[in-house]
Protein backbone atom coordinates (compact mmCIF):
# COMPACT_ATOMS: atom_id res chain seq x y z
CA UNK A 1 0.00 0.00 0.00
CA UNK A 2 1.20 3.28 -0.96
CA UNK A 3 0.12 5.84 1.67
CA UNK A 4 2.06 8.98 1.73
CA UNK A 5 0.22 10.77 4.35
CA UNK A 6 0.04 10.03 8.10
CA UNK A 7 -2.62 10.26 10.47
CA UNK A 8 -4.65 13.42 11.34
CA UNK A 9 -5.41 14.57 15.05
CA UNK A 10 -9.03 15.26 16.00
CA UNK A 11 -9.45 19.32 15.80
CA UNK A 12 -8.59 20.79 18.71
CA UNK A 13 -12.23 22.01 19.10
CA UNK A 14 -12.84 18.56 20.16
CA UNK A 15 -9.98 18.57 22.58
CA UNK A 16 -11.40 21.47 24.15
CA UNK A 17 -15.38 20.35 24.44
CA UNK A 18 -13.86 17.10 26.65
CA UNK A 19 -12.96 19.51 29.30
CA UNK A 20 -12.88 17.95 32.39
CA UNK A 21 -13.94 14.75 30.91
CA UNK A 22 -10.61 12.83 31.19
CA UNK A 23 -8.97 11.11 27.90
CA UNK A 24 -9.73 9.50 24.78
CA UNK A 25 -7.69 7.88 22.49
CA UNK A 26 -8.46 7.78 18.68
CA UNK A 27 -5.93 9.16 17.02
CA UNK A 28 -7.09 7.90 13.43
CA UNK A 29 -9.40 10.76 12.64
CA UNK A 30 -13.62 10.59 12.62
CA UNK A 31 -14.92 7.28 11.35
CA UNK A 32 -13.17 5.23 9.44
CA UNK A 33 -10.25 4.28 11.02
CA UNK A 34 -8.22 4.46 8.04
CA UNK A 35 -6.18 7.83 7.43
CA UNK A 36 -7.09 7.54 3.05
CA UNK A 37 -10.56 7.93 3.97
CA UNK A 38 -10.70 10.29 6.71
CA UNK A 39 -11.22 13.30 4.22
CA UNK A 40 -14.21 10.75 2.09
CA UNK A 41 -15.98 9.93 5.63
CA UNK A 42 -15.94 13.88 6.36
CA UNK A 43 -17.86 14.30 3.47
CA UNK A 44 -20.56 11.20 3.98
CA UNK A 45 -20.79 13.04 7.75
CA UNK A 46 -21.39 16.54 6.23
CA UNK A 47 -24.14 15.27 3.50
CA UNK A 48 -26.16 13.03 6.31
CA UNK A 49 -25.94 15.85 8.85
CA UNK A 50 -28.01 17.69 5.60
CA UNK A 51 -30.15 14.90 5.28
CA UNK A 52 -31.56 14.14 9.22
CA UNK A 53 -32.67 15.81 11.50
CA UNK A 54 -30.78 15.87 15.12
CA UNK A 55 -33.60 13.31 16.66
CA UNK A 56 -32.93 11.04 13.80
CA UNK A 57 -29.29 10.93 14.34
CA UNK A 58 -28.92 8.01 16.30
CA UNK A 59 -31.03 5.53 13.61
CA UNK A 60 -29.23 7.03 10.55
CA UNK A 61 -25.84 5.64 12.51
CA UNK A 62 -27.17 2.10 13.01
CA UNK A 63 -28.20 2.28 9.05
CA UNK A 64 -24.91 2.85 8.09
CA UNK A 65 -22.74 -0.51 7.64
CA UNK A 66 -20.55 -0.98 10.70
CA UNK A 67 -17.76 -2.75 9.16
CA UNK A 68 -15.26 -0.20 7.70
CA UNK A 69 -14.41 -2.53 5.01
CA UNK A 70 -17.41 -1.48 3.05
CA UNK A 71 -16.25 2.22 2.62
CA UNK A 72 -12.67 0.81 2.60
CA UNK A 73 -13.17 -0.66 -0.60
CA UNK A 74 -16.09 1.60 -2.36
CA UNK A 75 -14.63 2.63 -5.55
CA UNK A 76 -11.93 0.40 -5.25
CA UNK A 77 -10.75 -2.16 -8.16
CA UNK A 78 -11.13 -6.12 -6.69
CA UNK A 79 -13.53 -4.57 -3.62
CA UNK A 80 -15.70 -7.65 -3.42
CA UNK A 81 -12.19 -9.70 -3.59
CA UNK A 82 -10.39 -7.98 -0.91
CA UNK A 83 -13.01 -7.99 1.52
CA UNK A 84 -13.99 -11.45 1.11
CA UNK A 85 -10.06 -12.16 1.36
CA UNK A 86 -10.08 -10.11 4.43
CA UNK A 87 -13.50 -11.58 6.56
CA UNK A 88 -11.36 -15.25 5.10
CA UNK A 89 -8.25 -14.30 6.94
CA UNK A 90 -9.82 -12.72 9.99
CA UNK A 91 -11.91 -15.78 10.57
CA UNK A 92 -8.82 -18.19 10.41
CA UNK A 93 -7.06 -15.57 13.11
CA UNK A 94 -9.39 -15.33 15.05
CA UNK A 95 -10.03 -19.76 14.94
CA UNK A 96 -6.30 -19.97 15.71
CA UNK A 97 -6.29 -17.45 18.45
CA UNK A 98 -9.29 -18.94 19.78
CA UNK A 99 -7.64 -22.66 19.84
CA UNK A 100 -4.46 -21.25 21.54
CA UNK A 101 -6.32 -19.70 24.51
CA UNK A 102 -8.17 -23.20 24.79
CA UNK A 103 -5.02 -24.69 25.34
CA UNK A 104 -2.97 -22.24 27.39
CA UNK A 105 -5.54 -21.90 30.17
CA UNK A 106 -5.52 -24.21 33.27
CA UNK A 107 -8.77 -24.75 34.91
CA UNK A 108 -8.05 -24.35 38.74
CA UNK A 109 -6.90 -20.88 37.97
CA UNK A 110 -10.16 -20.12 36.08
CA UNK A 111 -12.04 -21.19 38.87
CA UNK A 112 -10.31 -18.77 40.97
CA UNK A 113 -10.55 -16.02 38.31
CA UNK A 114 -14.89 -16.83 38.89
CA UNK A 115 -14.74 -16.06 42.42
CA UNK A 116 -12.68 -13.00 42.56
CA UNK A 117 -14.18 -11.64 39.14
CA UNK A 118 -17.95 -11.08 41.23
CA UNK A 119 -19.06 -7.72 39.59
CA UNK A 120 -19.34 -4.85 42.08
CA UNK A 121 -22.50 -3.02 42.03
CA UNK A 122 -23.71 -0.18 44.42
CA UNK A 123 -25.27 3.30 45.04
CA UNK A 124 -22.55 5.94 45.39
CA UNK A 125 -24.86 8.97 46.06
CA UNK A 126 -28.27 9.12 46.91
CA UNK A 127 -30.83 12.36 46.96
CA UNK A 128 -34.61 13.81 46.34
CA UNK A 129 -35.17 16.27 43.60
CA UNK A 130 -36.97 19.01 44.06
CA UNK A 131 -40.07 17.53 42.19
CA UNK A 132 -40.33 14.42 44.14
CA UNK A 133 -38.20 12.05 42.19
CA UNK A 134 -35.14 9.90 43.85
CA UNK A 135 -32.14 10.03 42.14
CA UNK A 136 -29.48 7.31 43.05
CA UNK A 137 -26.16 7.12 41.29
CA UNK A 138 -25.06 3.54 40.97
CA UNK A 139 -21.40 2.16 40.40
CA UNK A 140 -21.45 -1.30 39.04
CA UNK A 141 -18.39 -3.43 37.42
CA UNK A 142 -20.05 -5.92 35.82
CA UNK A 143 -19.84 -4.32 32.59
CA UNK A 144 -23.17 -3.80 31.83
CA UNK A 145 -22.64 -1.02 29.74
CA UNK A 146 -24.65 -0.60 26.28
CA UNK A 147 -22.75 0.27 23.28
CA UNK A 148 -25.13 2.44 21.78
CA UNK A 149 -25.83 4.52 25.16
CA UNK A 150 -21.78 4.99 25.16
CA UNK A 151 -21.60 6.05 21.71
CA UNK A 152 -24.46 9.02 22.87
CA UNK A 153 -22.33 9.85 25.79
CA UNK A 154 -19.09 10.19 24.17
CA UNK A 155 -20.79 12.65 21.89
CA UNK A 156 -21.98 14.54 24.51
CA UNK A 157 -18.40 15.46 25.70
CA UNK A 158 -17.33 16.02 22.59
CA UNK A 159 -15.02 13.24 21.58
CA UNK A 160 -14.43 11.89 17.82
CA UNK A 161 -16.84 9.00 16.94
CA UNK A 162 -15.53 5.50 16.98
CA UNK A 163 -16.97 2.43 14.87
CA UNK A 164 -19.81 0.89 17.40
CA UNK A 165 -18.13 -2.65 16.68
CA UNK A 166 -14.92 -1.35 17.52
CA UNK A 167 -16.30 0.45 20.63
CA UNK A 168 -18.03 -2.97 21.64
CA UNK A 169 -15.61 -5.36 21.08
CA UNK A 170 -12.83 -3.36 23.34
CA UNK A 171 -15.85 -3.20 25.51
CA UNK A 172 -16.05 -7.08 25.92
CA UNK A 173 -12.01 -7.58 26.00
CA UNK A 174 -11.34 -5.18 29.01
CA UNK A 175 -10.68 -6.62 32.16
CA UNK A 176 -12.47 -3.62 34.06
CA UNK A 177 -15.64 -2.07 32.47
CA UNK A 178 -17.08 0.32 35.67
CA UNK A 179 -19.91 2.24 34.95
CA UNK A 180 -21.90 4.89 36.59
CA UNK A 181 -25.94 4.67 35.76
CA UNK A 182 -28.35 7.13 37.05
CA UNK A 183 -31.59 5.64 38.34
CA UNK A 184 -34.26 7.87 38.60
CA UNK A 185 -37.64 7.02 40.64
CA UNK A 186 -40.68 8.82 41.04
CA UNK A 187 -42.04 8.82 44.75
CA UNK A 188 -44.62 6.15 45.47
CA UNK A 189 -44.01 4.91 41.82
CA UNK A 190 -43.11 1.29 41.89
CA UNK A 191 -41.35 -0.35 38.52
CA UNK A 192 -40.75 2.23 36.57
CA UNK A 193 -37.43 3.84 36.97
CA UNK A 194 -35.02 5.80 34.45
CA UNK A 195 -31.70 4.43 34.06
CA UNK A 196 -29.06 6.43 32.04
CA UNK A 197 -25.37 6.20 31.84
CA UNK A 198 -23.20 8.86 33.00
CA UNK A 199 -19.94 7.95 33.22
CA UNK A 200 -17.56 5.27 32.45
CA UNK A 201 -14.01 3.75 32.66
CA UNK A 202 -12.64 0.81 31.33
CA UNK A 203 -8.74 -0.76 31.94
CA UNK A 204 -7.17 -3.39 30.08
CA UNK A 205 -5.12 -6.09 31.63
CA UNK A 206 -3.14 -9.07 31.49
CA UNK A 207 -4.73 -9.96 35.06
CA UNK A 208 -1.13 -10.36 36.65
CA UNK A 209 1.29 -7.64 36.42
CA UNK A 210 -0.03 -4.92 34.17
CA UNK A 211 -3.18 -2.61 33.28
CA UNK A 212 -3.89 0.46 31.32
CA UNK A 213 -6.71 2.61 31.67
CA UNK A 214 -8.35 4.02 28.83
CA UNK A 215 -11.91 5.90 28.08
CA UNK A 216 -12.52 8.13 31.50
CA UNK A 217 -15.53 9.90 30.94
CA UNK A 218 -18.21 11.25 33.04
CA UNK A 219 -21.44 13.25 31.54
CA UNK A 220 -20.74 17.07 31.40
CA UNK A 221 -23.93 17.82 33.40
CA UNK A 222 -23.09 15.71 36.48
CA UNK A 223 -19.33 16.48 36.12
CA UNK A 224 -17.50 18.59 39.16
CA UNK A 225 -19.35 16.24 41.71
CA UNK A 226 -16.37 13.76 42.74
CA UNK A 227 -17.66 11.24 40.08
CA UNK A 228 -14.98 10.82 38.37
CA UNK A 229 -12.90 11.05 41.43
CA UNK A 230 -14.78 7.83 42.58
CA UNK A 231 -14.71 5.51 39.17
CA UNK A 232 -11.15 6.01 39.49
CA UNK A 233 -10.47 5.46 42.78
CA UNK A 234 -12.48 2.50 42.96
CA UNK A 235 -11.00 0.96 39.76
CA UNK A 236 -7.23 1.23 41.35
CA UNK A 237 -8.86 -0.70 43.90
CA UNK A 238 -10.44 -3.42 42.43
CA UNK A 239 -6.78 -3.38 40.32
CA UNK A 240 -4.65 -3.46 43.61
CA UNK A 241 -6.73 -5.82 45.18
CA UNK A 242 -5.84 -8.34 42.58
CA UNK A 243 -2.52 -7.21 43.03
CA UNK A 244 -1.54 -5.32 39.66
CA UNK A 245 1.11 -2.96 40.25
CA UNK A 246 1.55 -1.49 37.21
CA UNK A 247 -1.27 0.77 36.64
CA UNK A 248 -0.61 3.12 33.65
CA UNK A 249 -2.93 6.25 31.49
CA UNK A 250 -2.26 8.40 28.95
CA UNK A 251 -3.62 11.69 29.91
CA UNK A 252 -4.95 14.21 27.93
CA UNK A 253 -3.21 17.94 29.16
CA UNK A 254 -5.98 19.13 30.17
CA UNK A 255 -6.64 16.34 33.02
CA UNK A 256 -3.28 15.52 34.10
CA UNK A 257 -3.86 17.31 37.23
CA UNK A 258 -6.54 15.45 37.61
CA UNK A 259 -4.87 12.20 37.66
CA UNK A 260 -2.08 13.37 39.59
CA UNK A 261 -4.70 14.56 42.78
CA UNK A 262 -5.66 10.61 42.58
CA UNK A 263 -1.88 9.60 43.05
CA UNK A 264 -0.71 9.19 39.46
CA UNK A 265 3.00 10.44 38.07
CA UNK A 266 3.51 11.63 35.33
CA UNK A 267 6.60 10.27 33.57
CA UNK A 268 7.88 8.72 36.60
CA UNK A 269 11.91 8.20 36.88
CA UNK A 270 11.66 8.94 32.82
CA UNK A 271 8.98 6.41 31.98
CA UNK A 272 7.24 7.25 28.60
CA UNK A 273 4.75 5.82 26.52
CA UNK A 274 5.32 5.30 22.98
CA UNK A 275 2.92 4.41 20.00
CA UNK A 276 2.98 3.21 17.16
CA UNK A 277 3.68 5.20 13.61
CA UNK A 278 2.14 3.63 10.58
CA UNK A 279 4.51 3.64 7.75
CA UNK A 280 3.42 2.75 4.69
CA UNK B 1 12.05 -11.39 3.90
CA UNK B 2 10.27 -14.67 4.76
CA UNK B 3 6.57 -13.09 4.37
CA UNK B 4 4.72 -16.24 5.28
CA UNK B 5 6.78 -19.21 7.12
CA UNK B 6 7.38 -18.78 10.51
CA UNK B 7 10.38 -20.44 10.28
CA UNK B 8 13.48 -18.76 9.12
CA UNK B 9 16.02 -20.74 8.21
CA UNK B 10 18.93 -18.75 7.43
CA UNK B 11 20.78 -19.36 4.52
CA UNK B 12 24.38 -20.23 6.37
CA UNK B 13 23.74 -23.76 6.01
CA UNK B 14 25.66 -24.36 2.63
CA UNK B 15 28.68 -22.00 4.16
CA UNK B 16 29.05 -23.55 6.74
CA UNK B 17 29.02 -27.37 5.54
CA UNK B 18 31.87 -26.06 3.11
CA UNK B 19 34.12 -26.15 6.17
CA UNK B 20 35.43 -28.38 8.21
CA UNK B 21 32.70 -28.72 11.76
CA UNK B 22 36.12 -28.23 13.98
CA UNK B 23 36.49 -24.62 12.80
CA UNK B 24 33.78 -22.82 15.21
CA UNK B 25 34.89 -20.12 16.74
CA UNK B 26 33.96 -18.04 19.85
CA UNK B 27 32.30 -15.07 17.67
CA UNK B 28 29.35 -16.71 15.44
CA UNK B 29 29.41 -14.46 12.39
CA UNK B 30 26.36 -15.83 10.65
CA UNK B 31 22.63 -15.27 11.86
CA UNK B 32 21.27 -18.14 13.98
CA UNK B 33 18.48 -20.07 12.66
CA UNK B 34 15.71 -19.18 14.25
CA UNK B 35 11.84 -20.06 14.79
CA UNK B 36 9.66 -17.55 15.83
CA UNK B 37 6.13 -18.59 16.64
CA UNK B 38 2.98 -16.68 17.95
CA UNK B 39 1.22 -19.38 19.27
CA UNK B 40 1.40 -19.13 22.85
CA UNK B 41 1.34 -22.71 23.89
CA UNK B 42 5.18 -23.50 22.48
CA UNK B 43 6.01 -21.33 25.70
CA UNK B 44 6.98 -23.29 28.62
CA UNK B 45 6.33 -20.49 31.57
CA UNK B 46 9.47 -22.13 33.30
CA UNK B 47 11.70 -21.86 30.61
CA UNK B 48 10.75 -18.14 30.24
CA UNK B 49 10.97 -17.69 33.83
CA UNK B 50 14.83 -18.29 33.27
CA UNK B 51 14.70 -15.98 30.62
CA UNK B 52 13.81 -13.17 32.17
CA UNK B 53 16.53 -14.29 34.67
CA UNK B 54 19.08 -14.03 31.63
CA UNK B 55 17.81 -10.66 30.28
CA UNK B 56 17.35 -8.82 33.89
CA UNK B 57 13.57 -8.18 33.25
CA UNK B 58 11.35 -7.21 35.50
CA UNK B 59 7.44 -7.67 35.20
CA UNK B 60 7.46 -4.50 37.45
CA UNK B 61 8.29 -0.95 36.21
CA UNK B 62 10.54 -0.11 39.25
CA UNK B 63 12.05 -3.43 40.13
CA UNK B 64 13.73 -4.06 43.57
CA UNK B 65 17.54 -4.68 42.39
CA UNK B 66 19.78 -6.52 44.47
CA UNK B 67 23.67 -5.29 45.18
CA UNK B 68 24.35 -7.43 41.77
CA UNK B 69 21.58 -5.07 39.92
CA UNK B 70 19.25 -7.95 39.47
CA UNK B 71 15.44 -8.48 39.89
CA UNK B 72 14.23 -10.60 41.48
CA UNK B 73 12.94 -13.86 39.99
CA UNK B 74 9.41 -13.76 38.78
CA UNK B 75 6.89 -15.27 40.10
CA UNK B 76 5.82 -18.59 37.98
CA UNK B 77 2.58 -18.63 38.40
CA UNK B 78 1.76 -14.82 37.73
CA UNK B 79 3.58 -14.99 34.68
CA UNK B 80 1.42 -17.95 33.45
CA UNK B 81 -2.00 -15.63 34.25
CA UNK B 82 0.03 -13.15 31.87
CA UNK B 83 0.46 -15.67 29.42
CA UNK B 84 -2.93 -16.49 29.35
CA UNK B 85 -4.20 -13.39 29.20
CA UNK B 86 -1.80 -12.04 26.80
CA UNK B 87 -3.01 -11.03 23.40
CA UNK B 88 -0.61 -12.01 21.30
CA UNK B 89 2.40 -13.61 22.76
CA UNK B 90 5.66 -14.05 20.28
CA UNK B 91 8.67 -16.58 21.03
CA UNK B 92 11.84 -16.77 19.50
CA UNK B 93 13.82 -20.14 19.73
CA UNK B 94 17.43 -20.78 18.18
CA UNK B 95 19.40 -24.33 18.12
CA UNK B 96 20.85 -25.10 21.72
CA UNK B 97 25.00 -25.10 20.85
CA UNK B 98 24.09 -21.44 19.70
CA UNK B 99 22.23 -20.07 22.40
CA UNK B 100 24.97 -20.54 24.90
CA UNK B 101 26.13 -17.38 26.81
CA UNK B 102 29.92 -16.25 26.16
CA UNK B 103 30.94 -18.26 28.96
CA UNK B 104 30.45 -22.14 27.97
CA UNK B 105 31.57 -21.90 24.33
CA UNK B 106 33.84 -24.57 25.27
CA UNK B 107 30.90 -26.64 25.18
CA UNK B 108 30.24 -25.53 21.42
CA UNK B 109 33.73 -26.86 20.42
CA UNK B 110 33.26 -30.67 21.76
CA UNK B 111 29.59 -30.89 19.44
CA UNK B 112 31.87 -32.00 16.62
CA UNK B 113 32.03 -35.52 16.05
CA UNK B 114 33.85 -36.28 13.03
CA UNK B 115 33.15 -35.47 9.72
CA UNK B 116 29.84 -37.06 9.58
CA UNK B 117 28.45 -36.67 13.30
CA UNK B 118 27.27 -32.75 12.81
CA UNK B 119 25.83 -32.88 10.03
CA UNK B 120 22.69 -34.42 11.60
CA UNK B 121 21.97 -31.37 14.06
CA UNK B 122 23.38 -29.10 11.32
CA UNK B 123 20.26 -29.61 8.29
CA UNK B 124 17.47 -30.37 11.45
CA UNK B 125 15.33 -27.58 11.65
CA UNK B 126 14.91 -25.51 14.88
CA UNK B 127 11.39 -26.06 16.12
CA UNK B 128 9.92 -24.90 19.46
CA UNK B 129 10.60 -28.20 21.05
CA UNK B 130 14.18 -28.59 20.36
CA UNK B 131 14.97 -25.43 20.19
CA UNK B 132 15.89 -22.84 22.99
CA UNK B 133 13.80 -20.11 24.29
CA UNK B 134 15.70 -17.18 23.60
CA UNK B 135 13.21 -14.33 22.66
CA UNK B 136 10.03 -12.90 23.50
CA UNK B 137 7.48 -9.91 23.73
CA UNK B 138 3.76 -10.09 24.22
CA UNK B 139 1.11 -7.83 23.81
CA UNK B 140 -2.14 -6.85 26.06
CA UNK B 141 -5.19 -6.01 23.42
CA UNK B 142 -9.16 -5.06 24.03
CA UNK B 143 -8.93 -6.35 20.47
CA UNK B 144 -10.86 -3.10 19.20
CA UNK B 145 -9.55 0.25 19.86
CA UNK B 146 -6.18 -0.39 21.54
CA UNK B 147 -2.74 -2.28 22.74
CA UNK B 148 0.14 -2.23 24.95
CA UNK B 149 3.29 -3.87 23.84
CA UNK B 150 4.98 -5.19 27.32
CA UNK B 151 8.37 -7.37 28.00
CA UNK B 152 10.22 -7.62 24.84
CA UNK B 153 13.45 -9.40 25.47
CA UNK B 154 16.35 -11.12 23.88
CA UNK B 155 18.94 -12.84 25.45
CA UNK B 156 22.52 -10.96 25.90
CA UNK B 157 24.68 -13.10 23.50
CA UNK B 158 22.07 -12.72 20.66
CA UNK B 159 21.29 -8.90 21.05
CA UNK B 160 21.86 -5.91 18.63
CA UNK B 161 21.19 -8.65 15.63
CA UNK B 162 17.58 -7.28 15.04
CA UNK B 163 15.59 -9.92 16.74
CA UNK B 164 14.09 -7.68 18.79
CA UNK B 165 12.81 -5.64 15.81
CA UNK B 166 11.53 -8.71 14.15
CA UNK B 167 9.75 -9.56 17.87
CA UNK B 168 7.79 -6.25 17.33
CA UNK B 169 7.23 -6.36 14.06
CA UNK B 170 5.44 -9.43 14.55
CA UNK B 171 3.62 -8.57 17.30
CA UNK B 172 2.45 -5.34 15.19
CA UNK B 173 1.47 -7.58 12.27
CA UNK B 174 -0.82 -9.74 14.70
CA UNK B 175 -2.66 -6.47 16.35
CA UNK B 176 -3.32 -4.66 12.75
CA UNK B 177 -4.32 -7.95 11.63
CA UNK B 178 -6.88 -7.92 14.11
CA UNK B 179 -7.56 -4.38 12.93
CA UNK B 180 -5.87 -2.47 16.14
CA UNK B 181 -3.49 0.10 15.52
CA UNK B 182 -3.81 2.32 18.47
CA UNK B 183 0.12 0.25 19.69
CA UNK B 184 1.64 1.63 22.95
CA UNK B 185 4.78 0.61 24.61
CA UNK B 186 5.90 1.51 27.78
CA UNK B 187 9.33 2.22 27.88
CA UNK B 188 12.22 3.21 30.40
CA UNK B 189 15.10 5.67 28.05
CA UNK B 190 16.96 2.69 26.89
CA UNK B 191 14.12 0.78 25.50
CA UNK B 192 12.83 4.02 24.19
CA UNK B 193 15.42 4.11 21.50
CA UNK B 194 14.96 0.22 20.73
CA UNK B 195 10.91 1.07 19.98
CA UNK B 196 11.97 4.57 17.81
CA UNK B 197 14.39 2.01 15.70
CA UNK B 198 10.81 0.14 15.61
CA UNK B 199 8.99 3.00 14.24
CA UNK B 200 7.59 4.06 17.55
CA UNK B 201 7.60 7.51 18.44
CA UNK B 202 5.73 10.29 20.86
CA UNK B 203 2.03 9.95 20.95
CA UNK B 204 0.43 12.87 18.02
CA UNK B 205 -2.13 13.42 20.29
CA UNK B 206 0.47 14.70 22.72
CA UNK B 207 -0.85 12.70 25.63
CA UNK B 208 1.20 12.38 28.93
CA UNK B 209 1.99 9.17 30.28
CA UNK B 210 1.03 8.57 34.12
CA UNK B 211 1.57 5.71 36.45
CA UNK B 212 0.06 4.96 39.51
CA UNK B 213 2.24 5.28 41.98
CA UNK B 214 0.34 5.70 44.98
CA UNK B 215 1.49 9.14 46.31
CA UNK B 216 -1.58 10.04 47.78
CA UNK B 217 -2.67 13.63 49.39
CA UNK B 218 -4.59 12.39 51.90
CA UNK B 219 -3.24 9.51 54.17
CA UNK B 220 -5.74 7.16 55.64
CA UNK B 221 -4.91 4.98 58.10
CA UNK B 222 -6.80 2.26 57.07
CA UNK B 223 -5.64 1.99 53.60
CA UNK B 224 -4.68 -0.97 52.05
CA UNK B 225 -1.08 -1.01 50.24
CA UNK B 226 0.94 -3.81 47.92
CA UNK B 227 4.36 -3.86 46.79
CA UNK B 228 4.95 -3.34 42.86
CA UNK B 229 9.14 -3.83 42.57
CA UNK B 230 10.33 -1.21 44.99
CA UNK B 231 6.98 1.08 45.03
CA UNK B 232 4.76 0.64 47.72
CA UNK B 233 1.41 1.60 46.26
CA UNK B 234 -1.10 2.53 48.69
CA UNK B 235 -4.64 2.06 47.94
CA UNK B 236 -6.94 4.86 47.59
CA UNK B 237 -9.34 5.47 50.53
CA UNK B 238 -12.92 4.46 50.54
CA UNK B 239 -15.69 7.11 51.36
CA UNK B 240 -18.78 6.20 52.01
Amino acid sequence: MKIGNVLSPPPASLRAAAAAAAHCRYPYGPWPHHPILAVSHNHITAFMQQQQLPARHDKMENRLPLSPHHILHAGCRNAKVSRLKAAFWESIRSGFMKNNTIQVTESPSTIQEEEEMLPDEFVLVEKTLPDGVVEQIVYSSGGDVDVYDLQALCDKVGWPRRPLSKLAAALRNSYTVAALHSIRKSAGEEGSADKKLIGMARATSDHAFNATIWDVLVDPSYQGQGLGKALIEKLIRTLLQRDIGNITLFADSQVVEFYENLGFEADPEGIKGMFWYPRY
Amino acid sequence: MAAVATSAYSSCIPANFLHSPLKITNQISSPPPLYISTNPSHVNPSHLQHLYALCNHSCHRFPKLDSDGRVELIDVSKLRTALSNSSVVVSVFTKPELANDLSSTAEVGTRSMGIGGNWIQRVMPVTPDNGKLVGFGRAVSDLGLTASIYDVMVIPSLQGRGIGRRIVQRIIRMLTGKGVYDISALCSEKEGLFFKACGFGEDILGSTTMMYTGTSSCPDAHQTAIYAGRKLLLSPPSRQ
